[in-house]
Order: C-alpha cells, then structure tokens, then sequence
C-alpha cells in the first residue's frame, strides 16, 4: 500500500515520464506511431505467408490466431526491450536526483501500454474485418478485454523491474534476455494456438501442464479465447497456476528491484 | 532546535573494480576466481547535525568525499553504514537540466523537468512566462533543446531550478558553472533562500563565498569530516594546514637554502594569525628566516597571484629601495600592505630571498602561501582602483 502512495505523490512525474517516452518515440521517425502498428502488422502478415507456405494448409490456425498472438506478444518484447535501458538510459537522472526508482520501470511500462491500447485498436479493427468476411462477429466477451490487459500489464511490469535492474548489474544482459525471447517466442502460443500443442504432445500428456505454467500461453490464449468466437480457452489447473504465480513473479520483481536499487548510483 | 539533517557513523564504501562496465560474464569469472572486492570508503564515520535555517559549508580537496556527502544526504546514494534523517522536502542546485530529453521542446522540457525537481505542474504553468522570459528563450521556447547551445541549456535549466521551493537546498559547484551574471543570480537565490529560513548545504571551492554566507563549515579530507565550526577558523586551518600538505597547490621550493624561510605568518590589523583579510583591511605576513651564514645585502621579495594563476603584483626590496645591509642567524620580515586593495577572492603569496644581484636564490616559496580576501562592498573587480567622482554643471 505504501508503494501506491508513493506512486501517487509522483504521479507528475510519471505522466511527464511518460509523456517523454512516447513523444521521444515518435517524434524522431516521420511516421511516428504509424510504424508500431505497422511493425507487429507486417509480422503477423510474414507469419501467416511462411505457414501456409511451408506446411501448407493443413496446419489448424486461423489469421486472427495469428495477428492476435503477434500484437499481444509485441507488448511484452517492447516492454523488455525498451524497458531494459530505462534505468541505465536515465544514469544523470538517477545520479543526480531523488525519487522513487520504480518510477522508471513503471512509466517505460505505462508508454508501452498506452502504445499497445493504440496497436490493439487497430489490432480489433483488422480481426472485425476479417471475421465479417466469414459471417461472425467478435465474441461479447471482448468487452472484458481490460481485465486481462491490466494482468498483462502487471506481468510485463515485473518483467521491466527485473531486467531493467539486471542490466544495471550486467551490461551484458541485453545479449542474455535476446536470447531468452527468441526462445521464448516458439515456446508460447503466437504462430500456433495451443491445440497444436494437445496434438502435438498427444504421445506425453505431461508437457502439456508444464507448457501452460508460461504465462504468456495462458495470456494469449485468454486475448484469443475472448475476441474469438468459438475459441475455447484451455482450463485446467495447470492453466490455474499459469494465471496466479505472476503475482508471485510482481512481488519478487518488486523485492529485488528494491533491493538493487541501493546500488544503481555507485554501479552507473 | 530542531535538526533538518540529521546522521551518524555515515560511510559510503565503493567496490574498486576495473574501467569496462559490469557483466555478467566477468562476475561469474570472479566467481570462480574468488577474487574479493576491494573496497575503497569514499566517505567513513561521519557525524551530521544540521539545525534547521542554518546554511553549511563543505569545504575540503578534491576527492576529499563532498560530493559523496550532498548524494547522501540528498538519497542518490544509498550509505553503506549508517543512515541519514532529514526533515522536509530536498532538492539540490546541481541537476541543472537533468532529465532533459534532446528531442523535446524547450517547453516540454520545463515541465518535465518541473516533475524531476518537485515542483507542482499548477505553478509551472502559472510562472511559465516568467520562466522563459527569465531564460532570455521566448524566441526558442519551441525548439527541440537539441539546438540548444549548452549555454541556453544551463540557463533554461537555472530557471527552471529558481522555482523549486524545498526546506533543505543542496548546492554543488553552481559557482563553477556560467558567466559572471549566472553566478551572481545564482547568490541572489541563496540569499533569498536563507531570508525564508531555508536550509543549506553547499560545497564548493569558492572559499571566500563560504566565508560571506555560511554559518558554519565542514571540512572533509579523506572522506573523513576533519573540522567543523566558524567558517574563519576552518577555512584557515583548511588553507594553513591541509592545501599545501596535501601538495593541492601547485607548490614550489627551490634554492641554496644558506638563508631558509622557516615559516610565515599571516596577520590581521590587531595582529590574530588568520587566512582571511577584509579588502580595504590591513595585511601582514611576518616571516621567520635563519640565514646559516652570513649574507650580504639579501633581497626580499614577494608576489601575489590570484586562484587561477593571475599575476597580480610583485615587488622586492630592492625595487622598493629598502635595502638590508646583512642578515645572519635567525630574524623575522615584516611585509605590510595597508590598505590592501584586492577584492574577493582566494589568492597565494610567493615569497623569495635572493642575492642583490640576482645570482643566488637562496629560498624562494612559489604559491606556497594562501590566503582569501572577503569583500563587504558590491563592486565587481580584481582590485580597487582608487578613485573619487566629481560632477559638474
């Protein structure tokens, strides 16, 4: 509760913060915002190309599977990958002056997700278009969008705090978390949906909850299960777990950027 | 009392480690290696009781641990042992333009950096004329600060700062940067700052600015707090003791040495031993020699040069045709300069004994002696000119 407060108390500060993010952003390219819609766009649409080129249509994924999986995706690689130099970016910052060093993770994630909220309407417009052509709508549950954005929000947020932290100790954390997300980018539901996963571990069943315990396979399914019609969203108790021990991730994130924060000045 | 700033035992240690950044290849190699930290204490075992509406000094070399200190009290830097307690909202004079983003506007930035220092958005944007016309920037407001020269960089920075209100003010070195007319702003606010009953920490070299508005001084040295109390009686200690001993100056001893200085003394008017003469004032420097032989018609000598090497004056005893027949065993040199004419400012004294003509230095002490001159008045300059004003109809 006390960190709310303090939250709140800066809360100019984070909006400035913010402001700065997102104005530095767009202001250095001519088409400024244009492109980050463009870019999770383009993905989704050389995805969907090189499937059905290469495994032909057999394969039982739909274009908004696709398109879906890429834009939520995107907010979690642009919050890492921005949110990685939010602290070492701002050292005369944080050498020279006081406040809360979460400001800086929190507002980098704040930016990322008013970035996303803008992607994602452009991200339902497409999906509306392209289920119209088949004669369906977008499922009611949409309207209940906002809840798992703010969840996803919140995951991102410790994922900032960790590397962001992380980096200041290991400049070569870059290299590391690079890594880690293009593993991580096969290893969660984005060219797929999970149902390619029942099929393909229909020969050992057990790797089926253990492929559940990302949350990212449990996110972008939630986003799909509740625009899609039709799409059904996995439920089981491994999927329970997927779904709760992020908080446990926050608060972990949050004891441990706290802690590392007593450094950052002496390690900038 | 009540204490603004308040800590013990405060000590800051730093792992001594190479130039290249951390990473975590070479941390797991350290691992393996087992090679300990070394730790260097920028800072150790220092006792801090600042009463409110007081302003303090910190005075001492560089590398002596200032800086070190205005972090720990401002909470930049997190204190390896002990803590600091402070009363009030904090801010410092030393993030001019902190946190400006190159590609925002002028105006962008004003706010933005507003956020940084603490100050309401409300009042930013009530005071926001008088900011940029303070700036002299109404014609560059909209520009990205990118085109910025660094000197409009500074100035949009300074006024943004003027507008900060805190209870405790933290100077570093403002004096350091900007013209002549940026400095002088930059004492109006503090002066302001003191008539609210704010109050002060500030660190700086300019010792004569010490002098004018401390009320009490903090020597540093080795991260270790050496001194505290009057500003005279530090600052004299500091310039006696501690910049020659620890070679800061750039100090220079040569000669025969058949005649040696062995010390010298500065005096004020009711003959105190002091390091700190009032312009106008009386200036003496006693000065002790022991000649270990005989020598005939020595010349003394001195010359005056300012902190950053000026020329200022010099002269001997032969120019001045007061010539000394002999000196032999030990005496005692008087020089006196009434009035003395410099205006505020640290300056050093070199003293020299050479033969009449100019054949044997037998000890000659360059820049060896520093002293600070105050200075009641508000005219600028070096020195004074003498001089009267007639008007005529």
């Amino acid at each position: 509760m006390h960190i709310l407060k303090t939250i709140n108390m800066y809360r100019d500060l984070v909006w400035n913060l913010v402001a700065r993010d997102l104005k530095g952003r767009y202001k250095g390219s001519v088409l400024g915002f244009l492109w980050t819609v463009l870019t999770p766009l383009f993905m989704a649409i050389i995805y969907i190309f090189f499937l059905r080129l290469i495994a032909g249509r057999g394969v039982p994924i739909q274009n908004e599977d696709i398109i879906i999986g890429v834009f939520a995706w995107q907010f979690t690689v642009q919050c890492v990958s921005s949110g990685m130099s939010c602290v070492t970016g701002s050292s005369s910052l944080v050498k020279k002056v006081y406040f809360p060093r979460l400001l800086l993770p929190l507002s980098i994630t704040l930016s990322s997700l008013i970035n996303f909220l803008l992607m994602l309407l452009v991200q339902l417009i497409i999906v509306s278009i392209l289920l119209f052509r088949e004669g369906q709508i977008l499922d009611p549950w949409t309207a209940a969008l906002p809840v798992i954005i703010i969840y996803h929000f919140l995951f991102n947020f410790s994922l900032v705090m960790l590397v962001s932290a992380a980096n200041v100790y290991f400049r070569d954390t870059q290299h590391v978390v690079n890594l880690f997300l293009s593993a991580w980018f096969f290893m969660s539901p984005v060219m797929y949906t999970f149902s390619l996963v029942q099929t393909m571990t229909a020969d050992i069943p057990i790797l089926q909850p253990i492929y559940l315990l990302n949350p990212l396979a449990v996110i972008i399914s939630g986003y799909r299960s509740m625009q899609l019609p039709g799409a059904e969203f996995p439920w089981s108790n491994a999927a329970l777990i997927g779904w709760l021990w992020p908080a446990v991730l926050l608060i972990i994130a949050y004891l441990v950027f706290q802690r590392a924060q007593r450094n950052f000045s002496d390690m900038l | 009392m009540t204490l603004a700033i308040e800590a013990e035992n405060l000590g800051k240690a730093y792992k001594v480690q190479g130039m290249a950044p951390p990473t975590l290849l070479g941390t797991c190699m350290r691992l393996i290696n087992r090679k300990p930290w070394e730790r260097f204490w920028a800072l150790r075992d220092v006792d801090i009781k600042i009463p409110k509406g007081t302003t303090v000094g910190v005075i001492g070399p560089n590398g002596s641990g200032k800086s070190s200190m205005l972090g720990l009290i401002a909470g930049t830097i997190t204190p390896t042992t002990g803590n600091v307690r402070t009363q009030g909202r904090i801010s410092s004079l030393l993030e001019l333009g902190a946190g400006f983003h190159p590609d925002l506007t002028g105006r962008e930035n004003v706010f933005l950096n507003a956020a940084i220092l603490g100050i309401p958005r409300e009042f930013v944007r009530k005071r926001f004329d008088h900011i940029v016309d303070f700036a002299g920037l109404r014609e560059f407001i909209d520009m990205p600060v990118k085109h910025y020269s660094s000197g409009m960089y500074v100035r949009l920075g300074f006024s943004v700062a003027l507008e900060m209100n805190p209870d405790i003010l933290l100077v570093d070195e403002v004096l350091a940067v900007g013209d002549m007319a940026f400095q002088m702003q930059c004492l109006d606010r503090i002066r302001q700052f003191q008539k609210q009953g704010k109050t002060l920490v500030f660190v700086t070299h300019a010792l004569e600015t010490v002098e004018q508005f401390c009320d009490e001084v903090m020597l540093i040295h080795d991260g270790k707090l050496i001194m505290q109390g009057a500003p005279s009686d530090v600052i004299f200690n500091y310039l006696k003791s501690y910049m020659v001993r620890i070679g800061m100056l750039n100090v220079e001893e040569h000669g025969t040495r058949d005649v040696e200085m062995l010390d010298a003394t500065f005096l004020d008017e009711m003959g105190n031993e002091t390091a700190t003469f009032e312009s106008g004032g009386v200036m003496t420097v006693e000065i002790r020699y022991k000649a270990y032989k005989r020598i005939e018609k020595p010349v003394f000598g001195f010359n005056i040069k300012t902190g950053n090497g000026f020329y200022v004056f010099g002269s001997n005893t032969q120019m001045e045709k007061v010539p000394i027949d002999s000196i032999e065993g030990e005496g005692t040199m008087r020089l006196r300069i009434d009035p003395l004419t410099l205006k505020k400012g640290n300056f050093f004294l070199s003293l020299s004994i050479h033969s009449w003509d100019h054949s044997v230095q037998y000890h000659r002490r360059e820049d060896w002696h520093p002293f600070a001159v105050k200075d009641l008045s508000e005219t600028p300059g070096l020195m004074r000119l003498n001089h009267t004003w007639e008007h005529r109809e």
